[in-house]
């Protein structure tokens, strides 16, 4: 039998060409070869409650340990080091955007609006160290996140258009066989994409794709494209672990209290 | 904004139906009447998703006026309904108390009062207020059955008496005494952006929550604050009492087609009880445009018996949009630096009367 594949063409006869298809099909497939079990509708079900075991939040790229902000807190608060999640480790921003990045990150703590409690957009709002939990229905998605009480809503086959900016953006979901694809747009610009300084405009789209790869683990696949900020669309890639631990649920982690004095403290009466 | 909140949750607010006056017993005159039956989601359970609201005019207690009354005609609620579009000035103060009251005093006195709940700043124009609906109930209290709140227990009296209202005994949760200002935190959950309360019961203005259901669990998305009430529904137990949420601990079970969420661990209390209230909510639909949402609460430190309370929510083709209440907090900055100047402001004043 002939076997092609672009413009070579394989000849291989009886066994040995099911060895080769077979090959081959697990090339193409690998992200596909788990089938997650199905919802009440049939759709893969990604319903559970999840996070990352990354630093991505700290910094998207490959970063080595170095002293935290506050001397105080020493060790407790140094920043970890990561390989980072950006495919080929690099963020292609232009020129003016590069600088601006380096502004933002010398001046995180004053501007990063996690520390304002801030919501926190998509992508980073999945690899914030807290838990995330996903509720699937069939025509509607909610995800709800532990920072800020902080969630979204991903509208599944939905034509409708984004009444306004959010700070988490407007989702509007697909399957794609077992990948759940959704594209975010109508983002604020005021969002990070990290601790970093890593940012973005209002021109923003995001597309992010779920695949299950096992019971308890997610394949998160993001590409960004934003062409008043990059010279090109760009894509980060990590995973999120299921947790597994009997009656996980979310807490509350309502952090407006804890950004108050920060935020108003100038405000206050003067005893 | 504490008074506001506290209006809002005294009035509640609910589209009436025609419903029976106990808690817990079969919604009459819905699906065996007119043969519509509920939708099911693909696992079979009754489909409550979609956006609801709940603008409803109906008083939580019921009015003086219709002492031994529980419901109203259709004549009775036409002739209120004309009274109020005749006396309603859309561009008036937002009226966010009680439409009913509002409506029987005009019919009483000839005096319309829609005056605004703030006399220093006013407030919002009704313009801002949702259309409201009308129904035929006289209260949104079904039990008991005189819908009014059963009677108080001794400690809530006393708690009453010693000047601290029904509010909740929690110190640091609550805003100071209304007009304080020195810092972030004399000001009420709402207006410091944290929160709007859970679940949320007050009519005519951003009402609106989504819900969304899994077999493994039931969401309540309240548009205010953008607050996702997830209720697991598998049978596990509560947190630890200590540990205590603002928006309490939901768990959730399906009493047939009804959904049932019981709430504790809260911080606060609900609708003037102590932090150690318990709210049993019922959602059963009765139509294509109505969920029936009964709330029972109950809390032997405030009343002598359990009272329920019941909300018709609306379905509603809209979306719901993103309350980002924090992120756009300039009021909070204004209301200090409002104060601070107006200290600055009498301190300058009786420097210059001393130095005379």
């Amino acid at each position: 039998m002939r076997i092609r594949i672009g413009r070579a063409t394989l000849v291989a006869t009886g066994l040995s060409a099911a060895i080769v298809l077979g090959s081959i099909a697990s090339v193409f497939s690998q992200a596909q070869t788990y089938r997650a079990p199905r919802a009440p509708d049939g759709k893969p079900n990604l319903t559970g409650i999840w996070q990352v075991m990354n630093t991505a939040n700290w910094d998207l790229q490959a970063h080595e340990a170095r002293q935290g902000p506050i001397i105080a807190l020493g060790a407790a608060f140094g920043i970890p080091p990561g390989p980072g999640v950006v495919e080929g480790n690099e963020i292609p921003y232009q020129p003016w955007a590069a600088a601006k990045k380096k502004e933002n990150g010398d001046n995180w703590i004053t501007r990063d609006p996690e520390v304002k409690c801030f919501m926190p957009g998509i992508p980073r709002a999945t690899y914030m160290p807290y838990p995330l939990q996903i509720v699937q229905s069939s025509s509607t998605i909610l995800m709800a996140y532990e920072f800020t009480s902080a969630s979204r809503v991903i509208r599944m086959n939905s034509s409708a258009k984004s009444p306004a900016p959010a700070w988490m953006g407007w989702s509007i979901g697909r399957w794609e066989g077992e990948t759940l694809v959704i594209e975010v747009t109508d983002q604020m610009e005021d969002t990070w994409l990290d601790r970093a300084g890593n940012f973005h405009s209002d021109a923003l789209r995001v597309v992010e794709r779920y695949t299950a790869i096992d019971p308890n683990t997610l394949d998160y696949e993001v590409a960004i494209e934003d062409p008043k900020v990059f010279t090109r669309p760009w894509k980060m890639r990590m995973l999120l672990y299921r947790h597994l631990e009997k009656n996980a649920q979310l807490m509350e982690y309502k952090c407006v209290p804890f950004a108050e004095e920060l935020m108003y403290g100038h405000l206050r009466k003067k005893p | 904004m504490k008074y506001l909140l506290a209006v809002l949750v005294a009035v509640g607010g609910a589209t009436a139906s025609l419903v029976a006056q106990s808690a817990g017993t079969a919604v009459p005159g819905t699906a065996a009447a007119n043969g519509w039956k509920v939708p099911r989601t693909p696992d079979g359970r009754p489909d409550l998703q979609g956006v609801w609201e709940n603008n409803s005019v109906t008083p939580m207690t019921r009015p003086t006026q219709w002492k031994g009354k529980a419901s109203l005609t259709d004549a009775e609620v036409q002739e209120l309904r004309a009274l109020v579009a005749k006396s309603v000035d859309q561009g008036g103060d937002a009226i966010f108390g009680s439409f009913i009251q509002l409506a029987l005093n005009l019919k009483d006195t000839g005096k319309f009062n829609q005056v605004s709940y703030d006399p220093t700043t006013g407030n919002y124009n009704q313009f801002w207020m949702a259309d409201r609906e009308w129904d035929n109930r006289t209260s949104l209290i079904i039990d008991p059955p005189d819908g009014q709140f059963p009677p108080l227990t001794p400690e809530a009296e006393a708690r009453r008496a010693r000047g601290r209202g029904l509010g909740p005994t929690v110190e640091g949760s609550e805003s100071g005494p209304r007009g304080r200002a020195d810092g972030p935190e004399d000001r009420p959950l709402s207006e410091r952006c944290i929160s709007y309360g859970a679940p949320r019961t007050g009519t005519g203005y951003n009402s609106y929550a989504q819900i969304v259901q899994s077999p493994e669990a039931v969401v309540i998305l309240q548009e205010m604050i953008h607050d996702a009430r997830v209720v697991p529904m598998d049978g596990r137990p509560h947190l630890p009492q200590a540990v205590r949420q603002l928006h309490g601990d939901p768990r959730g079970r399906w009493d047939g087609d009804t959904l049932v969420v019981e709430t504790t661990n809260f911080v606060n209390g609900f609708q003037g009880s102590t932090p150690n209230v318990k709210v049993i909510e019922r959602y059963t639909r009765v139509s294509e445009a109505f969920i029936n949402w009964e709330l029972t609460v109950i809390d032997p430190e405030t009343w002598t018996q359990p009272w329920t309370f019941m909300i018709r929510l609306k379905r509603t083709d809209g979306e719901l949009y993103e309350y980002a209440c924090h992120e756009g907090n300039y009021s909070m900055v204004g209301i200090l630096a409002g104060a601070r100047a107006d200290e600055a402001k009498a301190a300058e004043a009786a420097a210059k009367k001393g130095s005379r």
